[in-house]
């Protein structure tokens, strides 16, 4: 009987040594095999590996090849085969605790305890960073960041926390422990609001955020920004020349997945200011910008794939653009980026740009 | 959305012109004229669906009806889809106030009348067009007048921080001069601000900068948010007889699909009011 199953293959490229890939079906499979030819050429890691639904989330049946005694077949039950359904917000994963935050004016370092196990582009959220009740960066605390993954135990964050607000934390703090969690869906539905973390001022105004929010160019933006964090002239209300009428500003080019120019001249505007007074973290607001609507009357750029490219996105999965399981649309509309597939962890995923090979199955029958 | 209309869905959004404040004065001479402008807000249409798989034998053989009852939660599936689609994009999309009125020292805090009273505010100054018109004051004894209000969309696990407000601005709906205008979901109103509880609301678990569950309050203007159904293709519920399956003819399928899009119409007039509880404890 094959009337309901659901057959599917593909390749696909490991994004980092030891990190999850992730591949977007149209369905849950319950059945997962995949081949490494990277692997088989270099004579060494894991060549192959299975998975049927009924071994558990996580596992595998790995094939390894070296010229070593790790030559062989074994089965492991972490760091496997995963599935997973792209579809609500609001999920997280395991909670880490945080051995260390540094101060740095780009680039600040966060050092878990444990393998955190994310790969640069995951988004992530901070709880309970503070040392003493008037030291730490709890004004941080709450807000998503996308991560550069530098080390096992080690990723940088894109914000500057080196003002004199701002304490590092250190020596594995223990009341209370400092955690992060990876926010497993951080762009379900693009664009989304995004939280900023700097604000380059001139004639045009150049915004980053602290994680992407997928803004196209000719994308209508309008921002929110607090009293405290300087640039209120950004903001979209009041505007002074037409009561009630918003200000909005159009971006003129998207420069990383983080990164974008807005037509707005904001030469003499106040400066933005990320050096947050920690003693006022209750309920604190934080600078944002929306997108509240686009210019753009075409669809995205044929690029020599799909005749009619779907909307690509930055998903929270890694750094790369990925196209949207949808069909195709106009650049910078509000569109649904839920999806659902299977995650190769860690263990199985080789080495950076790898060559996988998958085949997925979900069968009409499992007994 | 049209048929044959394409993938995506515009809306469009005329902006002000300037007001004619300045007298025309004597000279003869017109002011120069403005141009129009306007705002394009652009949703691109998507497709879902769910159905399942029924042996002819359980079709025959049950003695519940089991197409009808199947039918039913296909239709509440499909229902509930709509809603946490929305839901999740309006979380998405919205922007975010943090509440500060309340006193557990988080962030968010738990709510606090003054929060209601800022995000009320803040929509009132951005012109949003408010949901319901006011209820007015009755001689009954334990009633208060309502005032007109927006509309929140909360958690169902925020009822006790709620009615910890009582006599502090919160006014539940038994107590409203008349519940003629409340709705079965209402759990009351603080100032300008009439609140709809449900299990289903956004709940950010442990996710404060202290490690408590962080709620998503919608606070919503008439003219914020746009659901979009695809002309000729809402609801659709399909049956397919066991004939048309396999040689044996041994399996109906029911299902249901839908397509809608989503759109913030006006971002000015919708705000996610986050907060946490005073306590973090709950009995589930």
């Amino acid at each position: 009987m094959a009337e309901y199953s659901r057959l599917a293959s593909g390749m696909v490229t490991s994004v980092l040594t030891g990190a999850p890939t992730s591949v977007i079906l149209p369905f849950i499979p319950n059945f997962i095999q995949i081949y490494n030819s990277t692997r088989a050429l270099a004579v060494t890691g894991v060549t192959s590996a299975t998975w049927m639904t009924d071994m558990g989330q996580g596992a595998a049946f790995v094939d390894t090849t070296s010229a070593g005694p790790a030559d062989g077949t074994s089965f492991i039950t972490t760091g496997g085969f995963s599935t997973f359904r792209g579809a609500l917000s609001q999920q997280f994963g395991p909670v880490l605790a945080i051995a260390s935050i540094t101060q740095s004016a780009s680039a600040p370092v966060v050092t878990t305890t444990t393998a955190h196990g994310l790969v640069s582009g995951n988004v992530v959220t901070f709880s309970n960073l503070y040392e003493s009740p008037t030291t730490g960066m709890q004004q941080i605390a709450g807000i998503p960041f996308v991560v550069t993954v530098t080390g096992p135990t080690t990723f940088t964050i894109a914000f500057n926390n080196s003002g004199s607000n701002y304490t590092a934390i250190s020596g594995s703090p223990t009341t209370p422990i400092p955690t992060v969690k990876q926010i497993l869906y951080p762009n379900l539905y693009a664009p989304s609001v995004g939280f900023i973390a700097a604000i380059t001022l001139g004639t045009t105004t150049t915004i980053q955020t602290t994680a992407p929010s997928n803004i196209q160019v000719g994308q209508e933006v309008a921002f929110r920004i607090p009293s405290a964090w300087g640039t209120t002239q950004l903001n979209s209300l009041p505007n002074v020349i037409i009561p009630g009428s918003p200000i909005y500003g159009y971006v003129s080019a998207v420069t990383s997945a983080t990164t974008f120019v807005v037509q707005i001249n904001s030469t003499g505007f106040t400066p933005f200011n990320p050096n947050q007074v920690f003693a006022t973290f209750p309920g604190e607001q934080f600078a944002q910008v929306v997108a509240v609507g686009d210019i753009n009357s075409g669809g995205y750029p044929y690029t020599g794939a799909q005749l009619y490219p779907s909307p690509a996105f930055y998903n929270g999965y890694g750094t790369g653009l990925t196209n949207s399981i949808n069909g195709p649309s106009i650049q910078g509309a509000f569109a649904n980026n839920t999806s659902m597939g299977f995650i190769i962890g860690g263990s199985i995923s080789g080495t950076t740009g790898d060559t996988i090979f998958w085949r997925a199955y979900a069968h009409d029958l499992n007994t | 959305m049209p048929p044959n209309g394409g993938t995506t869905c515009r809306f469009m959004r005329p902006r002000s012109l300037v007001p004619p404040t300045i007298q025309l004065g004597n000279s003869g001479i017109d002011p120069p004229a403005q141009v129009p402008q306007r705002d394009l807000i652009d949703a691109q249409m998507a497709f879902f669906g769910t159905g399942c798989i029924i042996n002819e034998q359980v079709i025959l053989q049950d003695q519940e009806g089991v197409l009808a009852w199947v039918s039913e939660r296909l239709a509440v599936a499909m229902r509930q889809a709509e809603d946490l689609i929305l839901r999740d994009y309006i979380v998405s999309a919205a922007s975010q106030i943090n509440a500060g009125g309340g006193s557990n020292g988080d962030n968010p805090t738990n709510l606090g009348v003054s929060d209601f009273s800022l995000v009320a505010t803040t929509l009132d100054t951005n012109n949003a067009y408010k949901f319901m018109s006011g209820i007015e004051g009755m001689d009954r004894f334990g009633t208060g007048p309502v005032r007109s209000a927006y509309f929140m969309l909360s958690s169902t696990e925020l009822q006790t921080d709620l009615d910890g407000l009582t006599g502090a601005g919160f006014l539940n709906q038994w107590n409203y001069p008349t519940n003629a205008s409340a709705l079965p979901s209402e759990y009351g109103s603080v100032f300008n601000v009439r609140i709809l509880t449900s299990s289903e609301a956004p709940v950010a678990r442990a996710a404060s900068a202290n490690g408590r569950d962080v709620y998503y309050n919608t606070v919503v203007g008439k003219q914020a948010i746009t659901h979009i159904n695809q002309d000729g293709y809402s609801m659709n519920l399909i049956y397919r007889d066991p004939y048309y399956s396999g040689m044996l003819a041994q399996n109906a399928t029911i299902a249901v699909k839908f397509a809608q899009a989503q759109a913030l119409t006006q971002d000015t007039a919708i705000r996610n009011l986050l907060c946490t509880r005073a306590t973090n404890a709950f009995a589930s």
